[in-house]
């Protein structure tokens, strides 16, 4: 059953590309005689018939994932989620401290250590990245505002 | 056989340029550290650690150097997760649970350890022996293909890998195609027509090599394990004193050879690891030597068998990568694409165009097997202590890193949002039975394929009739058609004669 939604949502989006490459990709003029929408034709040729064959023919009945798991993974797409919108506002210390303590939390440490494990990993690999590789990581504002003196890291966006 | 020995030296010139060797040991050391990780494969590592080492701004010959360390120290570290906790870290090392993880449990966790070391680094080594004689001669050979060869190389390519990788031919070659589509979006280089871009700038250049690997494979190897959530530790098997005996390796040293050649052949193939390569090794050795029924409950040739296929797959995978440019698995699809991140062609011509690349490689993979040997047989206790770090510092610390390459690299948030939804995708894909090596494969060979096939037509003005002209070509299809027909065959005579010895392909 998983396997014919899959398939059958796949299938939407290789219809979709099939039209494009069909339809809309044209060269101005003759390059070659191919052009730049051949390939796309047989590619989506080929992924509709592979769809059509799962559809016909499904192998995978249902996922085996609990209901507490669907929940366990769902927060973990928002919490990356939230990360990665407060990736830049926040900066990488303080953005790192949050995601590390709340998941690290909510997979089953305890609310003390996940903290300790948060700060360590922001700080610390805040430290290694940006001072010791020369890497770019997003300081934040308020980063920015408390290690005024300190020299900024190359290309920092 | 001159060009081989002045290749290398050239290679170890590059090899052993102080900084250069430092990395090989930095990547194997890191390497061995993520490959014990209980259930965090050699690709996942690579995949996660890929725009790390590329965003330190090394000459590529060092990147491809620290990354391929990477890449053979998890290959060795699968291992010890695979013994003392009967968890395999990816499908290469499944087999290794099968008769390691018995000898540990009856206290010879130290035996199994430096046996399946020696074994790996027997097999190893003898794969990169044959690299360095074959890779020359291949490539020359290589020299003559013409586009049309390249494109009929590629349906060979794309059938090795229907027919042997995963568990359905259909869902392999779907996500084959998946990956091409892929590759398809943005600016199409030989006319300057966007391609599936929507009018979104950050898609004209294609999507990001690295955002597609980490997304697919970091992050859902992220999402898998938040599934598979385990509170606590893991309880490993205590690593003993006990250690390899002059017996072992007399029972073991025919088992260690075929198991070489096997893997060697089959890492060769294009799209087929160590996984097909593992599996195929202990399946013949407990055909040939199984007589006592000892296969399983902790046979030392049981160990051997697929720890040395294993590592033999992971240097012949470099021979088509570095020869054709065709990778050899799903790892050295990543290399490759890291390859092409430093505008490096893999292919014929890599071996006399970039020598310092494909010998210093090569070079590097000679000292890395010596180095994995030397750092794995005492550490192997501080590699065993890995197994116990709690997963739920393990998950995020995975998050942290993947953001931290992308970020570094592309310096785009919008990029974190794009890995978290490929990741998405990714666990999905994995949750169907869908491998992502072939994703990674068709992404990684999209342009290539394309390229060769509208080279080819235009030479013959259209004509498709070009595609079966050469005799090069027409034995790749040949051989092609014979690698999808001959599982087949062989399974249903299998089913005949009622044989119930056939290895499962994993």
């Amino acid at each position: 059953m998983v396997d014919r939604i899959f398939a059958g949502v796949l299938l939407v989006v290789s219809l979709a590309y099939a039209v494009i490459a069909f339809t809309a990709i044209k060269a101005p003029f003759q390059y070659d005689p191919l052009g730049p929408e051949s390939w796309p034709r047989i590619l989506s040729i080929v992924a509709i018939a592979c769809l059509l064959v799962i559809l016909w023919k499904p192998d995978t009945e249902r996922f085996g994932v609990a209901r507490q798991t669907w929940f366990r993974l769902a927060a973990t797409v928002v919490m990356l989620l939230a990360y990665a919108e407060l990736y830049e506002p926040l900066g990488f210390i303080l953005s790192t401290i949050l995601f590390g303590t709340a998941l690290s939390a909510m997979l089953g440490a305890g609310m003390l250590r996940s903290l300790i494990f948060g700060v360590a990993a922001g700080v610390a690999g805040f430290l290694l990245c940006v001072t010791l590789l020369d890497l770019n990581l997003p300081e934040g504002e308020l980063v920015e505002w408390l290690l005024d003196p300190a020299p900024p890291s190359e290309g920092t966006s | 056989m001159d060009t081989v020995l002045s290749g290398l030296a050239t290679g170890f010139g590059v090899a052993f340029d102080p900084f250069n060797l430092m990395l090989v040991l930095v990547g194997c050391f890191a390497g061995t550290l993520i490959g014990a990780l209980p259930g965090l494969g050699p690709i996942n590592g690579v995949a996660i650690l890929l725009p790390i080492a590329y965003g330190l701004g090394f000459k590529p010959e060092s990147t491809l150097i620290l990354l391929a360390g990477i890449y053979y120290g998890a290959e060795y570290g699968g291992r010890i997760s695979s013994i003392l906790l009967n968890v395999p870290g990816d499908a290469g090392a499944v087999m290794t649970t099968l008769d390691g993880n018995p000898m540990a449990r009856a206290g010879e966790a130290g035996r199994a350890l430096s046996l399946s070391a020696i074994a790996s680094f027997i097999g190893g080594t003898f794969a990169v022996i044959l690299l360095s004689l074959f890779a020359p001669l291949l490539a020359g050979f290589a020299v003559t293909f013409s586009p049309a060869d390249y494109v009929a190389l590629m349906v060979f390519a794309f059938a090795s890998l229907a027919s042997l990788v995963g568990k359905s031919t259909v869902k392999t070659l779907l996500g084959a195609t998946i990956g091409l589509m892929l590759a398809t979006i943005g600016i199409d280089a030989n006319t300057g027509v966007p391609r599936y871009t929507f009018g979104i700038p950050d898609f004209l250049a294609g999507i990001d090599f690295l955002i597609v690997v980490v997304g697919l494979f970091g992050m859902a190897e992220l999402l898998t394990l938040v599934e598979h959530q385990v509170s606590g530790r893991l309880k490993s098997l205590p690593v003993d004193r006990s250690f390899v005996r002059m017996a072992d390796m007399v029972l073991c040293r025919w088992t260690i050879f075929r198991a070489s050649v096997i893997g060697f052949f089959i890492g060769i193939l294009p799209g087929t690891g160590a996984s097909v390569a593992s599996a195929v090794a202990y399946g013949t050795e407990k055909r040939i030597s199984d007589s006592g029924r000892t296969f399983g409950t902790g046979d030392p040739r049981g160990l051997a068998a697929p720890e040395a296929a294993n590592n033999a797959a992971a240097g012949g995978a470099m021979v088509p990568m570095l020869t054709l440019g065709i990778p050899g698995s799903g790892t050295t699809a990543i290399l490759l694409g890291a390859l092409l991140m430093f505008n490096i062609q893999p292919g014929p011509m890599l071996f006399t165009q970039k020598p310092e690349v494909a010998w210093g490689l090569v070079a590097s993979m000679y000292i890395g097997n010596v180095a994995l040997l030397v750092i794995n047989l005492p550490l192997v206790g501080l590699f065993a202590r890995m197994l116990t770090i709690p997963q739920h510092y393990l998950t995020p610390l995975i998050a942290i890193l993947a953001f931290i390459g992308i970020y570094t690299i592309v310096g785009n948030p919008h990029d974190l949002f794009l890995i978290t939804l490929l990741g998405i995708f990714g666990w999905f894909l994995r949750k169907l039975d869908f491998s992502l090596a072939p994703v990674i494969l068709g992404f990684v060979l999209g342009s290539l394929f394309e390229n060769n096939l509208r080279r080819a037509l235009s030479i013959s003005g259209g004509d498709w009739g070009i595609l079966i002209q050469d005799y090069k070509s027409v034995t790749l299809y040949v051989l092609a058609v014979l690698v999808v027909a001959a599982p087949i065959w062989l399974a249903r005579r299998a089913r005949r004669m009622e044989g119930d010895s056939t290895p499962e392909r994993g």
